[in-house]
């Protein structure tokens, strides 16, 4: 455990320039912290070199949340350019960034924006202390949501830039004042099944290992060997998606293609942002 | 790939358990390391237990891959793929993932019914399956005592492995050969050029240990009969190993985007490439080496034991006209490209050839697949590590089924009776697509009774509304059960309808093709009991020869897989059914490969009734065959089966051992059968009459298939049918704009034989010239998802309000002649040509 402690911290310190710069800032930026505490720092590496938008990932979400019609956790977007007959088609896999925050704040947007963010338990993760709130991060950087403090503003999901969020038409919220509300849901990184040690369901449906789930802070893990094979974390603004919100995402993309120059939606709009984050074949 | 064996999951397992009993004491959840090969177990996200797993199969297509359910208080919540499997590594499909939909489908058939309003009305009453299985018995009973048992039609669409044998026997059981298969529509021309070829059907690409993959018309990543066993193989080839991919095909497909290089092809001009590079390997020498060695085994000229040169000779003389300019000319490929390609496919071994249903569903279907066989041939990438295997599956042992002779109605399941139109020489897969217009050609009184099992001739087939005038007809089809788990576009038009169980309710030993050429041996397991009174049909057909007064050592589906099963050797000794309950899965270790250089020992040959044939080189049984003195083994009807080995040189093998044709144990690139039929004995060119006089404005109308949906099967699994709710119709920018068409307009689309209407997609990735809908939306029925109907006793279901989309999409079937390949008869489904105008 020491010793892997030691490598994540060099490893973080001499890999993560915008982690350690907002390290100097706020003085307890994620990353750090978790090394520190001896939690791991989940993260997300998409490889779009393998993805060939079978939705099987789509689908095995699903399954595994019973997620309602319409709405989804995880979806594939299809992405089109050129003409006949060097048209070109390239798929990317969309999730939850499960963003470490801004680098000024150290919190994600959602769960700036959430009124309940800090409502819920004391908790303790390796050495770390937290909150559960409505909405909230927990020391190894899963975003998660609990329906039971959830008060049905919806301000998360206008909050959130990428628009995975949704209100979940088969779910009522537990509040006695808020019982006739609907609740949220989203992508939980399936918190569920990593506290077992289980990979997410996702990882495990994707047939042609375009998605790998793992620990930064273990310099041992696939995540971690991806994202220093390819640089993932140095160059961001490629990287990730929207990186001028500065939200500081933990989904990474492999993409020396350059699928994602090709990929946009209108994040500022929210309507455009929601309808973007569906699933669907023409 | 990361394989969890038990021992490291139980190590992890206590590892695991001690960093969360730790955790507990911290209100610690997450654990640190990396847990990337964790899998097999699965937890409800709502109270964090524990979900049962259940190792089986899926079938949700012909892949049926091995796969493990997970069950939640009674409930089934989840499939996962099997990670012990060597087929699958622990990987299904979006479809495969979805089929729990299919058990809890609020339009699933759950009763035994009888119709009541007049056929086709919808009007239904529930009846007792006592009432049901007495109804066919009685009828099935009544057609044997009056020494008709023919005139029972079983048809079924999909029945594999033990389904298949158990069902088909009883069927058989009962007297009646009258059996009906869907392989027509299916991929039909492959199996039949690869028994005039090579023998038994079924090529495996060895793609671990391939150096180059070259594809033809198949959307392998996406959709395919041995799907993601072959397609997560290709994106590590890919990927890790930076094996180049081509992909040759009509539109792009999602395997054409993920392709190292995509190159349009005009439809059913594939064969016309083929050919060309043929040529091209020929002219440069590229055949030397491993192409030399294995022309060895090949038939290339009517003498069987001619010299590798003659062999050569005789092949270039035949292709000297199909030259790359000339097949540029065809196929839109330019020469150069065609050229390139022909040499980098013939120079980088080992390679694989896939070409599945694009170039095969065409009038020169059969021949085009023969043609495929010749290019694998001559660059020697056949049954080697690294190229087109001759497949390898498990072989299980079957308990004892029932001996019955059977009779059968001819000149209903083969198309047409010779000499007329829609006959073909070679339907060793039979021509299902013609059967409805051949129970209509022979007139009321062929059957009786007719058995739908799983099968829909009304969607499935070409020329929908011809077929529902058909079925609707009493007097051509008295008395109709289906037998099926939804209520389908064909059920609506029977008169009973027995609820089957779905794949997850019940019991199989399965055998799908295995692509390391070892043969997995896996099984099917009930993951929850059948829901309402539903059934599984090989009870139900039990039941009814058990009634007939027919003894059988079973009385159920499950003991007769689970007998079988006991009884595989190799599955036996590690433990039966018992092991293969709680690993699912089972295989010897031993790659399967060069299987034609097996050699027969000489005591074959000198067994009773074992002649020399001299033209085919081919020791065969002639006494067995009831052949006379001196009959020849090609003309012999059924000789093949009584094959016993091939003499070359002077060596006795056992070679690609023939089966349903005539062969002898030579590829036989050169076919006797093919010439005796009058045609050409090489692979032959031969224009589509149809599509001889095309006008600037006619279009080619192809199909296809997309990774969310089976064939016309899955379209009520709400998951999938959500993704891909309807098809638009596919059709290029240029194409488009010279008939004012814009992306989303209604548009018509009329061929010789009728006209739909749907929507049309405007896109770069169609080929101008043509226009691609997939086949799998437009039902009539099937349920709310799929055709915003629900079927009669339909329940409520808590995303009923959530349902997002309104069309339902249009099926291509309807505009479709069914029309054979000129050899084996297989479908057309993909040279109609039509017009195509704004609605």
């Amino acid at each position: 455990m020491s010793k892997t402690k030691k490598v994540s911290r060099r490893d973080v310190l001499k890999t993560g320039g915008a982690v350690a710069a907002a390290a100097t800032v706020t003085g307890m930026p994620a990353s750090i912290a978790e090394a520190a505490t001896g939690n791991p720092r989940w993260a997300f590496v998409v490889d779009l070199r393998r993805c060939v938008g079978c939705r099987t990932c789509t689908i095995s979400c699903k399954s595994e949340f019973n997620v309602p019609l319409g709405r989804w956790r995880a979806v594939i977007k299809t992405v089109d350019w050129g003409k006949f007959p060097t048209a070109r088609r390239a798929f990317v896999p969309r999730l939850c960034n499960h963003c470490a925050g801004e680098s000024d704040t150290g919190v994600p947007p959602c769960v700036e924006k959430c009124p309940e963010a800090k409502s819920g338990k004391r908790m303790k993760l390796g050495n770390e202390r937290y909150r559960t709130g409505a909405t909230y991060k927990r020391p190894d950087g899963m975003i998660l949501v609990d329906m039971d403090l959830c008060i049905g503003c919806y301000k998360c999901i206008d909050a959130c830039p990428y628009g995975v969020r949704y209100v979940d038409p088969n779910v009522k919220l537990k509040r006695p004042d808020r019982e006739k509300d609907l609740g949220i849901g989203k992508c939980t990184f399936c918190e569920h099944r990593v506290d077992q040690g289980i990979e997410p369901s996702c990882v495990q449906a994707c047939p042609h290992e375009t998605r790998s789930f793992g620990d930064m802070n273990d310099p041992g893990s696939k995540v971690s060997k991806l994202i220093k094979e390819f640089g993932l974390d140095k160059k961001r603004a490629d990287t990730t998606l929207l990186p001028d919100e500065g939200t500081m995402p933990h989904v990474f993309y492999i993409d020396p293609e350059g699928v994602l120059d090709h990929y946009s939606f209108d994040h500022k709009n929210q309507e455009k942002r929601l309808a973007e984050y569906r699933d669907n074949i023409i | 790939m990361a394989q969890l064996t038990r021992r490291n999951f139980m190590k992890f397992a206590v590892a695991s358990g001690a960093v969360l009993a730790a955790g507990e004491g911290m209100k610690s959840k997450a654990l640190a390391g990396d847990i990337k090969t964790q899998t097999g177990r699965d937890f409800s996200p709502t109270t964090k237990k524990e979900r049962k797993a259940i190792p089986s199969a899926c079938w949700q297509c012909v892949s049926r891959d091995s796969m493990i359910g997970f069950v939640e208080d009674g409930r089934l919540v989840k499939l996962e793929g099997q990670p012990k499997s060597i087929r699958g590594n622990g990987h299904i499909c979006a479809r495969g993932q979805a089929g729990l939909t299919s058990v809890y489908d609020p339009d699933r058939i759950l009763h035994p019914m009888k119709r009541i309003g007049p056929r086709g009305s919808g009007q239904w009453k529930r009846i007792s399956w006592d009432e049901a299985v007495g109804e066919l018995t009685s009828r099935i009973k009544k057609l044997r005592d009056a020494g008709t048992p023919e005139k029972f039609l079983y048809h079924y669409g999909r029945a594999k492995a033990s389904s298949g044998k158990l069902i088909g026997g009883m069927v058989k059981a009962t007297g009646t050969g009258s059996i009906g298969n869907h392989t027509g529509v299916c991929e039909s021309a492959k199996w039949t050029a690869q028994e005039m070829t090579w023998g038994g059907h079924f090529d495996n690409w060895d793609i671990d240990n391939t150096k180059y993959m070259l594809i033809f018309g198949s959307n392998i990543l996406e959709t395919h009969t041995n799907h993601m066993s072959v397609a997560h193989r290709i994106m590590h080839a890919k990927v890790d190993r930076g094996v180049k991919m081509v992909t040759f095909d009509v539109r792009m497909s999602n395997t054409a985007a993920k392709s190292d290089e995509y190159i349009p092809i005009k439809q059913g001009t594939d064969m016309a490439v083929f050919l060309a590079m043929t040529k091209v390997i020929l002219d440069k020498g590229l055949y030397k080496g491993a192409g030399e060695e294995f022309l060895e085994y090949c038939k290339c000229t009517e003498k069987h034991d001619d010299s590798v040169a003659n062999k050569i000779a005789a092949l270039k003389k035949h292709y000297a006209n199909y030259t790359p300019a000339w097949a540029a000319q065809i196929s839109g490929v330019p020469a150069s490209t065609i050229e390139r390609i022909a040499v980098e496919y013939a120079t980088t071994k080992p390679a694989v050839l896939i070409a599945y249903r694009g170039p095969v569903t065409t009038y020169n279907g059969t021949d085009c697949e023969r043609a495929r066989q010749v290019l694998s041939s001559i660059t020697g990438n056949v049954d080697a590590p690294g190229t087109n295997c001759k497949a390898v599956g498990a072989g299980w042992s079957s308990a004892a089924i029932p001996k019955a002779k059977t009779k059968k109605v001819k000149d209903i399941f083969d198309g047409a009776p010779k000499g007329e139109p829609e006959s073909y020489p070679f339907p060793t897969h039979h021509a299902s697509h013609q059967v409805l217009d051949r129970i209509k050609a022979k007139g009321p009184g062929t059957f009786d009774v007719a058995v739908w099992y799983c099968y829909t001739p009304v969607f499935a087939n070409g020329n929908h509304m011809r077929n529902i005038e058909i079925v609707k007809d009493e007097k051509l089809l008295p008395f109709v059960v289906s037998c099926d788990t939804s209520y389908g576009d064909s059920t609506h038009y029977a008169d009973m309808i027995m609820p089957d169980a779905t794949y997850l309710e019940r019991y199989d030993w399965e055998d799908m093709v295995d692509p390391t050429q070892i043969g997995e041996f896996y099984i099917r397991q009930a993951l929850v009991k059948p829901l309402g009174e539903a059934r599984d049909f090989g009870d139900v057909m039990i039941e009814v020869v058990n009634r007939l007064g027919i003894k059988t050592d079973y009385k159920t589906k499950e003991e007769y897989v689970k007998m079988s099963v006991d009884m595989t050797p190799g599955v036996k000794e590690a433990g039966g059914w018992a092991y293969m309950a709680k690993h699912g899965v089972w295989n010897d270790g031993k790659a399967k490969f060069y299987s034609y250089k097996k050699e027969v020992p000489a005591s074959a040959i000198k067994e009773d009734g074992v002649v020399y044939d001299e033209q085919a080189g081919v020791y065969w049984n002639a006494k067995k065959a009831h052949a006379k003195p001196g009959d020849s083994y090609f003309k012999t009807k059924n000789a093949y089966k009584y094959y016993v080995a091939t003499k070359m040189g002077n060596k006795l093998l056992a070679g690609f051992k023939p089966d349903k044709i005539n062969k002898s144990g030579y590829m036989e690139l050169w076919s006797q059968v093919v010439k005796d039929a009058g045609y050409n004995a090489l692979p032959e060119w031969i224009p589509a009459p149809n599509q001889k006089n095309m006008g600037p404005n006619d279009m080619h109308l192809t199909t296809y298939k997309v990774c969310v949906q089976t064939h016309s099967r899955t379209q009520n699994n709400k998951w999938l049918t959500e993704i891909y709710p309807n098809n638009h119709a596919w059709i290029n920018p240029k194409d488009a704009s010279k008939r004012g068409i814009g992306d989303g307009d209604k548009i018509k689309v009329k061929s010789s034989i009728a006209e739909m209407e749907t929507y049309a997609h405007v896109t770069e990735n169609a080929q101008p010239g043509h226009i691609h809908i997939s086949h799998h939306m437009g039902h009539y029925q099937y349920g709310r998802y799929a055709s915003g109907k629900r079927a009669p006793e339909g329940r409520d279901d808590p995303d009923d309000k959530n349902i997002h989309w309104k069309w339902h999409g249009s099926h291509p079937n309807q505009v479709i002649p069914n029309r054979g390949d000129r050899l084996g008869g297989f479908q057309r489904w993909n040279d109609t040509v039509v017009q195509v105008r704004k609605a």
